[in-house]
This record gives structure tokens, sequence and C-alpha cells, in this order.
């Protein structure tokens, strides 16, 4: 299934939650690795990454308690709760007045038939480790450019049978199913400094590169689009991370000036996609 | 003179109780846990304030990773309590597979009581309230 098609049928559901039960005030997702999934249409993407944000230090340390199943948050004004559904958290604001038991009712029925529905549908599992799957869940910030970039891959292969020579059929539907993926990966932003730093260059996490790499069958990744939750992107060169304790954590390390330029600091996630000409 | 002398007197006598009734209750507070603490499945606590800090947990390897948590969880409820108007918050409990940790403010003091995942919270919430 397309993940436009995932992230609609989540929305729709979200929403119909919040028509349901007008005492929830906003409704989201996101994986098991702070990966935003799909969230209510008034739930802003920055209010969303504020609340991950919010417990990354749980989350951090949650295998000290077996894993994270649930988080409440009781306020004398309404409450806002974290559950684990599905192998994704879902949370949800409520208000004062809120009938929790008619609330934990419909989004625990509605959710999780809503996720092992689309399972079913799809092949595809909802959520994977891979960073190069994880995109297909995520809000894209030019997902129509990458989608132009690639129109005559994404065609059908009965079209393409018709127009090329076999050799070329067979190249080109080895290829689809790699390209076809958007290789968009949410990363934190951690600082770049040193005297023989370059202001154009980031680095990215090694695995990360190393997937993106492979996904473009062995070309060298040289540069990079970063972009911001606010719709900022830039272009710069790009470089894997040498030192290994960054290895698989889903970090880029950005020049003081690049941070400057996309009005983002250490700590704040940006998304970040390879740039093949 | 006699008018420096007075002022200072009456400064004594507005600070002196404050400081008296903050560690009454921070003691208060401590014995109330060490009573939790004999409840079946609390498996132990942490209490901090600007002053001090008290930790006793069953398994002290965990120390650490149970203080970042309880730590997170109070902090995390303070941020969405802002950024949602949730208003003065309550208690954050965060569950866990194995463990569950029920934190609340109490004043100054910040109170984590970690508990196993089928104990009574409500019990807890009682004795500390």
């Amino acid at each position: 299934m397309d993940n436009e098609v995932y992230t609609f049928a989540l929305k729709s559901a979200l929403n119909e939650i919040r028509n349901a039960c007008p005492d929830i005030t906003n409704a989201f997702m996101f994986g098991e690795d702070g990966e935003i999934i799909v969230g209510d249409e008034k739930t802003s993407e920055k209010t969303m990454v504020h609340v991950v944000d919010a417990f990354e230090g749980i989350f951090e340390k949650a295998n000290a308690i077996g894993g994270v199943e649930c988080i409440t948050i009781q306020g004398s004004n309404g409450r806002v709760s974290v559950s684990w559904m599905n192998e994704l958290y879902f949370v949800t604001v409520t208000s004062k007045k809120a009938d929790l038991n008619y609330v934990n009712t419909v989004t625990r029925v509605l959710i999780p038939t809503v996720l092992r529905l689309m399972e079913k549908i799809s092949s595809t599992p909802l959520k994977s480790n891979s960073p190069l799957t994880e995109t297909k869940h995520k809000p894209k910030i030019s997902m129509d450019e990458e989608l132009e970039r690639f129109e005559p891959v994404v065609e059908p292969v009965e079209e393409t049978v018709l127009e090329e020579p076999k050799e070329t059929v067979e190249a080109e539907t080895e290829r689809k199913p790699l390209l076809s993926e958007l290789p968009v990966s949410q990363l934190i932003v951690e600082n770049l400094g040193g005297l023989l730093v370059p202001s154009d260059t980031v680095r990215i996490d090694s695995e990360i590169m190393a997937k993106w790499e492979e996904l473009y069958e062995g070309i060298k990744i040289e540069e990079v689009e970063v972009g911001t939750f606010d719709g900022k992107t830039m272009r710069c060169k790009v470089k894997a991370i040498k030192d290994s304790k960054y290895e698989g954590k889903g970090v880029i390390q950005m020049p003081e000036k690049l941070q400057v330029a996309l009005e983002i600091k250490k700590g704040e996630l940006v998304r970040a996609k390879p740039i093949i000409e | 003179m006699v008018k420096k002398k007075r002022s200072f007197q009456e400064a004594e006598t507005v600070v002196e109780p404050v400081a008296v009734e903050e560690s009454a209750s921070a003691d208060n507070l401590r014995a109330n846990l060490e009573e939790i603490k004999t409840y079946d499945g609390v498996v132990g606590y942490i209490l901090r304030n600007s002053a001090s800090a008290a930790i006793d947990l069953k398994d002290p390897a965990k120390i650490i990773d149970y203080a970042i948590i309880s730590s997170s969880a109070l902090d995390a409820g303070e941020e969405l309590s802002e950024l949602f108007n949730l208003g003065a918050v309550k208690d954050v409990v965060v569950e866990g597979k194995v463990v569950k940790v029920f934190s609340l403010t109490v004043g100054e003091n910040r109170i984590s009581v970690f508990l196993e995942k089928d104990a009574d919270c409500d019990k807890i919430l009682r004795k500390l309230q």
C-alpha cells in the first residue's frame, strides 16, 4: 500500500476519533525510534516533535523498566496519554471533562483495528527498523519532487515491458523496488565544529549513508537535501560520521553556519535525503 | 540603632518557620515513603528537592536509569502541561512491561515510587497526598 494511503487512512481514523470524542484535543502516533507517523489535522508537526522530545529521557532508559507500555500525565485541566499499540506509540490529549472509559474504548478499539486492517491489506509491515522504510510514513518535505524525479521507474511494469527492450526491463524491474522507496531520514542535529571542518558539509550517521548507497546500487552520495519541519530546505555536501559511537544513532552533524541558515539548533530534528544526479 | 535591630529580628522570625516547615515536610514525606516501601510490589523510591535527595531501591544497579526516568517523567509532565494547558500536574505514571513508575511533586519535593507492574498506585497516592 502506498505511504500516502497509509497516512490518509490513519489521519482519517484520528480525525474520526476526535469527532467521536470531542474531548480529545490532540491525537497522533510515533514510532519506537521517535519517528512521527501521523497526527490529526489540528495537531501541528512542531507540537508532535515537542511531545516526542519531552519523552526522550524516558524512552532512552525504558529498558530498565522493561520497555514503555503507557505514560499518563494527569493535570488539573486534562491529561496526556501515550499508549503502545501495534508497535507504535499513540498519543492522546484529553480535556478534564473527558469520559476516560469512552475515550479508551474508542481509541483502543479503533486504532488497533485500523492498523491491523492496513497491515492485512498491505504485505509491507507498518513499522520497520530500516530507515529506508521509515520514510514511508513520514510527512514528506518535498514528496512531489521525489515522485517526479523517479517518475519513469514508478510506472507499472506492464507499461515498461511494452516500451523497453527485454534487457532494460529486467534492469528496471530490479531497480524499481529500491528507487520507489523515498529515502528521507529523520535525524537529530548535533554540532560540528573545528578548524578544518568545511562550513558547507554535514556529516550523517554512517549506517544511514551505507543504506542510501546500497539503495542506489553503490553510487557515492555526495550531496543531501536537509529540511526542517518549518519547511526550510538546504542542499549541502555530505560525508559519513567516522566516530563509531554515533553509528545507528540517527545523527546529523551540522556546522553552526548551516544551523543558523536553517534556523535550527542541536537536539532538533531535521529530515535529510540524498541527492542523486 | 534600635530600629535596625528590630527589623533584623523581624526578618529572622519570617525566615525561620518556612525552613523548619520545609524540612519537616521532607522528613514527613520520607517517613511516608519508608512505609510505602514496605507495601506489596514496591521496589523503591526517589525523593528529591533543592537541598537533598534520598534514593532507596531494591536493585542498586538501576539507580542511574531509574533516576533519569524519574527526572524525565516529572520534567515531561511540566513541559507538556504547559504545552497543552493541562494546569497543575497531579501525577505522572510511566508503565513498563516489568516496572511502573509513579511520580508526583509535593511542594518542592519531587517523588517517584517504583512498583511492580500490577501493584496498586492509589494506595500510594493516598499516602503521599
